[in-house]
């Protein structure tokens, strides 16, 4: 009797393992069918071989990482550090292939000798060392990002490579199918293989459910994990090569935010943190979920958050249905060992989905109607063309683009558009480009965007020109031939000159001063401080003692003003660059009570007001970002209507009157600078 | 009352090295307004990374706080523009932060969800959440009694630094004392046989994270009333940078074991090395390698340690 249940017992837990991989797939189809239907209601063009093609190039990068991080998983591990690896990879590619002048290929392969070396490191620590995995690589998340931005200075970036090369990334084998896709597929097919066809990756399930099991069964448990970790690093270097081809270049920042995306596929591919379960068509089936999630939420023109908050509901709620669903099969399964019950569980848990995800369905479906409604009002002069415009800010959380945004409304309302905002949450060169593909596949009528990277934007924007969309650039410039227009809100060369010429003001042209830019990679800012640089020719007794990054926080910025207001007390002007950087400047000036230490910023005035009325800050410097956003609807509007004048001349803004038109640039004027006597006049 | 710093020796050590090195290499560092700036700038960390060493040693990780940290401070700074009086403040940031932290805390007890999946969840869903909302906007205009609570500027910055002092002595002492806060590091060393001794571990686990997310709402607040608006975004990367102090500290990310006075020395250590560097003219560019490196540093001293003592004790 004992040995009969504990045989009973071992068959229904092997078969529950079995079951619950099954189960959990039959949820993830369910939702994907689920996604597909009610995106192709919603979403313009969401149901084409072109956008199906698109999707699958989105997911490569992520996918990469996701089939590496399913074996590490499997094992009971976690490897944070993959995002930064990419990073860390792209730029020693580019400087292998740019700064070393090695042929390309050579300098890919060595990329990947590059990740196998981070990933060789992370499994010496885990493996040999026997440190936790998630501590370990919360280490080395930091350290490759930070020899990203070490070797690079944060700054540098690399571009120009061979076509050839960008094929990889941006090409279609035989017109259709991305090329990205023989990299990819080789990939699934060898983790597959390793995982269902290996005695390795029998022993990685064999480790994730009891390493110390494991190691009795004879299972050499340090070189199994070794293995999974430097596959990791592989893995990260292949999908940095395809991000680099992607996007034409290399800069420290590849990556950032990946590790999350890529974990979340896998989890949400009913992989088990825990160790022990997992596969990889599940993985694939949760990258498919959250790619089309984010696809169809672009084509359907939702904001861009809900594709966050959707994807951490489904989390949750993927795992809520996994335990409650595996609690009842236990349940039944040790109330009667039948195999009767575990169908209707499958039944009742497809069920329970289908239900939850139809609600959350409806619930945005009326949400979407709301909007059509809106737009479809009646009112619309018959003869007049409607126009769709795609504008996008470099981020929609900062409030410079904010600011931005009132104006382009405005537009939007004056002349009749239909706008959509839409633009990465943070600074983010790579969405751009999935924005400007989504709408594209929309099929707007005109694209209006402030470019976070020139060289990685420009190959999808020449895309949109030659499927006769509209393109202008605002507030930052596309390669000349990506664009028809450029609104140059002021030129950076004017912006750095008049930076500098209001701190030489302020300190008689002597003394010492310092810069708090934004991010150390932030490509404008890094302008800036150039044209900074290039005016302090004119004044000689001037000094720039440290450049300092805020990452664009308020409260880092406050800490490193109070530090360079210590570290170096003859310092007069603190020259701040970022829009949220300088109130958090102002107020390090403001709590350390000195009077001889005074902020210059770019930033808003409203952001500023208080700080410029109590004499912290002396001068703010910015153009009118009402009008500019204002520009930024309206001449693409004119040019998709075809009303917009040919060659130089003046171009009719509506409210703003008559602009310039230089060459392709429109100019909205010099640079304003906001100070005690007319920064009330300004509200924005 | 013996301090338990065997695990810490490491951050000590790197913390004492930093320390006589500025000593001699910029002096300035030890001026007092210096001291007293660090101290504020760090009394957040301080309080989250308080609170993450409870849920690590319960062997749970909880990566929403910076997330948690926003929200709260979102929502301190709507009730103070609405009227609402500093004396409920507090209350009102406890609230928030629990009502936070229960959901992680419901989610990981009664679900059984792993902390790790749960909190990367709610990591995303309440920071686009709150972005959704909020569109980036910061709470400008306050009221002039918003910043330092009103008690102007040195007053203000004596009771952060004391109700922070206060929060961590108490929870210090009840980690040694308590027999409530002791159930924790049983717990983390073996979750079944805690049950069997008869702790309740789920509500265990659930009032851990609760009070992961008060102490973070308290943070929040303590935080938003040094300045005197609120901005939509704060908080980013604070869970790695609590983690990394509760990690350097000593506390070994697989439960059972570590100390607060650890934590300390951890949000000491990983705080002053950012300013130092500035005082010692290192390029920014390099900053985040340095502390990658003195996380893994940190790591490996711990592992060779307890290689060590293995073979100690087979010998």
């Amino acid at each position: 009797m004992p040995s009969a249940a504990g045989e009973d017992g071992g068959w229904s837990s092997r078969d529950l393992l079995v079951n619950t991989d099954v189960r959990h797939e039959v949820v993830l189809g369910v939702l994907i069918a689920f996604e597909i239907a009610l995106f192709s209601i919603t979403g313009r063009n969401f149901l084409s071989l072109d956008n199906s093609f698109e999707c699958i190039r989105l997911s490569v990068e992520i996918g990469l990482l996701a089939l590496a991080l399913t074996p590490i998983l499997i094992t009971g591990g976690i490897d944070l550090s993959v995002g930064s690896m990419m990073g860390f990879c792209a730029v020693g590619f580019g400087s292998m292939w740019h700064d070393a002048h090695l042929p390309i290929g050579i300098a890919a392969l060595l990329t990947l000798v590059l990740g196998l070396l981070g990933g060789a490191l992370n499994a010496a620590l885990i493996s040999c060392l026997d440190v936790s995995p998630l501590i370990v690589t919360l280490g080395t998340y930091s350290l490759f990002r930070g020899m990203a931005e070490g070797i690079t200075g944060g700054a540098r970036s690399y571009s120009g490579f061979p076509g050839g090369f960008l094929f990889v990334g941006q090409g279609y084998l035989g017109g259709v199918l991305p090329t990205q896709t023989i990299i990819f597929v080789p990939a699934i097919a060898a983790f597959w293989l390793l995982l269902n066809r290996s005695i390795v990756g029998r022993a990685l399930y064999a480790i994730g459910h009891s390493a110390e099991g494991a190691r009795y069964a004879a299972v050499p448990v340090a070189r199994r994990l070794g293995l999974v970790y430097l596959l990791s690093g592989l893995s990260s270097g292949i999908a940095a090569i395809v991000y680099v081809a992607h996007l034409g270049q290399a800069k420290s920042d590849a990556g950032t935010g990946y590790e999350l995306m890529a974990i979340t596929a896998v989890v949400l591919g009913g992989t088990s943190i825990s160790g022990g379960t997992g596969t990889i068509p599940g993985t694939l089936m949760g990258l498919a979920a959250i790619v089309l999630l984010q696809n169809g939420l672009r084509l359907s023109a939702w904001p861009s958050e809900l594709v966050g908050i959707s994807t951490g509901l489904l989390l949750i709620l993927t795992i809520v249905l996994q335990r409650v669903v595996g609690k009842r099969g236990d349940r039944l399964d040790r109330a009667m060992p039948g195999k009767e019950p575990r169908r209707s569980s499958v039944a009742s848990l497809a069920t329970k989905a289908t239900i939850a995800l139809v609600l959350v369905g409806l619930t945005g479906f009326c949400v979407h109607q709301r909007q059509l409604a809106r737009i479809l009002e009646p009112g619309h002069e018959p003869g007049k063309r409607r126009v769709t415009i795609g504008v996008m800010p470099k981020s929609k959380g900062d409030p410079y683009f904010i600011s931005c945004r009132a104006g382009a409304e405005k537009a939007a309302a004056d002349l009749d558009v239909d706008m959509i905002w839409d633009g990465p949450t943070e600074v983010d060169a790579a969405k751009q480009n999935d924005v400007v593909e989504g709408w594209i596949t929309r099929h707007v009528d005109a694209i209006s965007v402030s470019v976070a990277n020139a060289a990685s934007i420009s190959t999808v924007l020449r895309k949109a020109r030659s499927h006769g969309i509209k393109v202008v650039a605002w507030d930052a410039d596309a390669k000349p031939d990506a664009r028809d227009y450029f609104i140059n809100q002021a030129t950076t060369q004017a912006i750095g000159y008049t930076l500098l010429d209001e701190a030489a003001r302020v300190m008689h042209e002597k003394g010492e001063f310092a810069i708090i830019t934004g991010a150390l990679t932030a490509a404008n800012q890094n302008l800036w401080i150039s044209f900074i640089e290039e005016r302090m020719a004119k004044y000689p007794n001037m000094k720039l003692v440290s450049i300092r990054p805020s990452d664009d926080d308020r409260d880092k910025a406050f800490s490193e003003a109070q530090t360079i207001s210590k570290v170096y007390p003859d310092v007069q002007v603190m020259i701040v660059i970022s829009a949220p950087a300088v109130p958090g400047a102002a107020e390090a000036v403001k709590q350390s009570g000195r009077k001889d230490l005074l902020v210059i910023g770019l930033s808003l005035p409203n952001l500023c007001k208080p700080y410029v009325h109590d004499g912290e800050i002396e001068a703010v410097v910015l153009w009118n970002t009402e009008n500019l956003g204002y520009l930024a609807v309206s001449a693409p509007a004119a040019l998709a209507r075809r009303t917009f004048p040919a060659g130089n001349g003046t171009f009719d803004a509506g409210r703003l009157g008559e602009l310039q038109i230089s060459g392709s640039e429109i100019i909205l004027g010099a640079p304003m600078i906001f100070r005690k006597d007319n920064i009330d006049a300004f509200n924005f | 009352m013996k301090l338990q710093l065997r695990p810490a020796w490491p951050a000590l050590i790197a913390l004492g090295t930093l320390y006589i090195y500025l000593a001699f290499a910029a002096p300035k560092f030890y001026r007092a307004d210096n001291l007293r700036d660090l101290a504020l700038a760090n009394v957040a960390v301080l309080l989250v990374s308080t609170g993450m060493t409870l849920v690590i040693v319960l062997g749970e990780i909880d990566i929403s706080v910076g997330a948690t940290f926003a929200v709260c401070s979102i929502i301190c700074g709507t009730f103070a523009k609405l009227g609402v009086p500093a004396i409920l403040w507090p209350l009102v940031a406890l609230a928030a932060g629990s009502i936070l932290g229960a959901t992680n805390g419901a989610l990981v007890s009664f679900v059984k969800a792993p902390s790790i999946v749960v909190t990367l969840a709610t990591m995303v869903t309440w920071r686009e959440t709150l972005r959704w909302i909020t569109n980036g906007a910061w709470i400008e205009g306050l009221p002039n009694t918003f910043q330092w609570f009103g008690l102007g500027q040195r007053r203000g910055e004596a009771v952060i630094v004391a109700s922070a002092a206060l929060l961590f002595g108490i929870l210090w002492w009840t980690s040694r004392n308590l027999s409530a806060v002791r159930a924790i590091y049983a717990t983390g060393s073996d979750a079944e046989a805690a049950r069997l001794a008869g702790i309740p571990t789920k509500q265990l686990v659930l009032s851990v994270f609760v009070v992961m997310g008060a102490l973070t709402g308290i943070a929040a607040l303590l935080n938003a009333v040094r300045f005197s608006d609120v901005p939509a975004n704060s908080g980013i990367n604070l869970e790695l940078k609590a983690i990394a102090a509760v990690v350097v500290g000593g506390t070994p990310i697989t439960g059972g074991r570590g100390n607060l006075v650890g934590t300390l020395l951890g949000v000491m250590l990983l705080g002053s090395i950012g300013p130092a560097l500035i005082f010692l003219g290192v390029s920014p560019y390099w900053e985040k390698a340095i502390q990658g490196g003195i996380i893994l540093a940190g790591v490996l001293v711990d592992a060779i340690s307890r290689w060590r003592g293995r073979r100690v004790e087979f010998a």
